[in-house]
């Protein structure tokens, strides 16, 4: 099927292509949810793949000030208005000549100009000038085809409140429909796009966060969780950690491609257990990823160099990255695709999410949580990527919690950390709850953290330290 | 009044637009089949003014307006311009219509146009001067 590139940054992937050709578009949305961004971005793209747009204003936003609005963005260009971009009113001849010209008069412009795209904006205002519902109902039929004859792709732009869009009879006439809207979740004002309906072609369902820059628009597709089935090929190499105890105790490491969960109290060593099998990886040729919404990169070298790891030269490389994010800053649905986008572009082979934690408190539900982990974990395993999710847990002494939110489901592996008190003092445990595919140690194995590194000792001689 | 040689020259000519309307309104539907001969009246026309005379309707197509004409002026180089229009027109159609679809339309009227020197309904048509400004 021939398609039109929005050259949108990932729509194309969420559309299968781009928008079917010559298909009569809706562009729905409140009052300041970025519409006419949205077409204009998409025309001066085409425009510089040579197609030529026609942008029919009505009365609903001046040209003046809309082209003064656009200079602000990097996709807009002097050069292309006038001969691949024609803005023209069509509101001026609606209102003098009564909305059944239209047509002939839109002919007349198609003619002359003879364009590819069409963006009406707004198609609500012409809405209002047909005395009733029939007869506006037969004015977009009548477009509909007029726009596929002439072999135009047609964006008809519309300030539309959500329940309209299944109550009125352009939706059902249009072959694609794009809702843009926003919400404010958590501490975040969001813009979000759903594609509500695009004929002949598959899309990706569900809500699509994006974000306008000065670069214009910027789609992050939803993570899905669920709807494909999990297929990838099992890998049975190990990953090590360079901790001789530990890698006893998993029978030779972690298995390729596998989600390991560390879960443990505050200051138990989670990172430091996370940043060694990086920086094991490392020494091996392996690049890794080092996610972290806690410690800033500064502070992972110091911990480093306090430890006698070497790890500078790694950073210094590009084969060892540290990602900082602040939790503050943290928009799970953008940083999510951009972390997974990278780790599949730099083939990146150990990653560490450290931790978490903060991605939850970032989410607006526990269930939205679960989700993006779940769609976050299917990925990495497709992509042979093994991972560590660091996971705190708050109860300082407690039995073997994993985690409240039921996280265990998503991990192959789990490792907990966590304290004992042993005549008057406080000592730290290790033990492996599960190892998916793998034989591994039962036991829990006291631990230490000291300028050497970490040393697993010897395994723990009374039952009741588990209280 | 128009001669039975004008009559019967044109005759074949709305036998195969009226074919041609036919199998593609029912694809089309008849208001979308007149906004494509419209387009294509318009394309044409740029380079045979005549074809303007081409009646059409959501009922049907009607040359008897053309024959008129080409019988105050023999001269006119009607075969090349309803072999322009074919062509254009079952062009834009493949496009509309995906080539399969097109495809079968074309053998349907590669029957009735057996008899023309040349081959309107040949895979992509002839094209238009006009469609090269079009990206």
């Amino acid at each position: 099927m021939e398609r039109i590139k929005t050259g949108i940054k990932n729509l194309d992937y969420i559309l299968g292509g781009g928008v079917p050709a010559y298909s009569l578009n809706i562009v729905s949305g409140s009052p300041g949810s970025g519409k006419t961004i949205f077409v204009q971005h998409i025309i001066f793209n085409n425009a510089r793949d040579g197609l030529r747009s026609l942008y029919l204003t009505t009365i609903s936003e001046s040209q003046l000030k809309m082209i003064r609005h656009l200079q602000e963005f990097s996709f807009f260009s002097h050069e292309l208005l006038g001969d691949k971009i024609i803005y023209g009113d069509m509101g001026a001849v609606l209102r003098k000549e009564g909305a059944s010209r239209g047509l002939d008069y839109l002919v007349e412009l198609i003619k002359k100009y003879l364009p590819n795209i069409v963006v009406i904006d707004s198609l609500k205002v012409i809405r209002d000038l047909f005395p009733d519902e029939k007869a506006f109902r037969a004015f977009v039929f009548e477009l509909a085809a007029l726009f596929s004859v002439w072999e135009i792709t047609a964006f008809l732009v519309g300030e539309y409140e959500e329940e309209e869009l299944t109550r009125l009879s352009e939706f059902a006439i249009a072959d694609g429909i794009f809702h843009l809207y926003g919400q404010e979740e958590k501490r975040f004002q969001k813009r979000y796009m759903r594609i509500l309906k695009m004929r002949g072609t598959s899309f990706q369902q569900g809500e699509h966060l994006f974000q306008i820059s000065p670069l214009g628009i910027e789609v992050y597709p939803r993570l899905r969780p669920g709807g494909e089935e999990l297929q990838y090929e099992v890998k049975r190499g190990r990953k090590k950690f360079g901790i001789q105890g530990l890698d006893e105790m998993l029978c030779g490491g972690l298995l390729e491609g596998t989600i390991t969960l560390i879960s443990g109290a505050t200051g138990a060593g989670k990172t430091i257990f996370a940043l060694k099998f990086l920086l094991e990886g490392v020494q091996r040729g392996e690049r890794g990823v080092f996610l972290s919404f806690e410690e800033s990169a500064l502070q992972l070298q110091h911990t480093a160099r306090y430890l006698g790891w070497s790890i500078d030269g790694y950073l210094a490389d590009g084969q060892l990255e540290i990602k900082f994010i602040s939790p503050i800053e943290l928009d799970v649905d953008k940083h999510a695709f951009e972390i997974l986008d990278m780790i599949r572009e730099k083939k990146v082979e150990r990653f560490v999410i450290d931790s978490i934690s903060s991605f939850e408190s970032s989410v607006s539900d526990v269930q939205k949580y679960r989700d993006y982990l779940w769609a976050i974990g299917q990925q990495l395993r497709r992509e042979h990527v093994t991972t560590i999710f660091t996971v705190l847990n708050e109860d300082l002494f407690s039995p073997l919690v994993v985690s409240k939110a039921q996280l265990s489901l998503i991990a192959d592996n789990i490792i907990i950390l966590r304290y004992v008190e042993h005549n008057s003092s406080v000592k730290k445990v290790i033990g492996i709850l599960k190892a998916r595919g793998s034989d591994h140690d039962k036991s829990l194995r006291e631990y230490e953290i000291t300028a050497e590194g970490i040393s697993i000792l010897g395994r723990l001689d009374k039952m009741d330290m588990l209280k | 009044m128009v001669s039975d040689a004008i009559g019967n020259r044109i005759k074949r000519y709305e036998t195969l637009l009226k074919e041609m309307w036919a199998a593609s309104a029912k694809y089309l539907g008849a208001f979308s089949v007149s906004l494509l001969m419209e387009r294509v009246v318009w394309e044409v026309s740029l380079e045979y003014k005549e074809i303007e005379l081409l009646q059409y309707d959501q009922d049907g197509v009607s040359c008897a307006r053309i024959a008129a004409r080409l019988e105050e002026n023999p001269e006119l180089p009607v075969e090349d311009m309803f072999m322009k229009f074919i062509a254009r027109y079952v062009e834009i159609l493949a496009k509309l219509l995906g080539y399969e679809r097109a495809e079968e339309i074309r053998k349907r009227l590669r029957i009735l146009g057996e008899e023309f020197n040349e081959d309107p309904f040949a895979k992509g048509g002839m094209k238009s001067g006009e469609d090269k400004n079009r990206h």
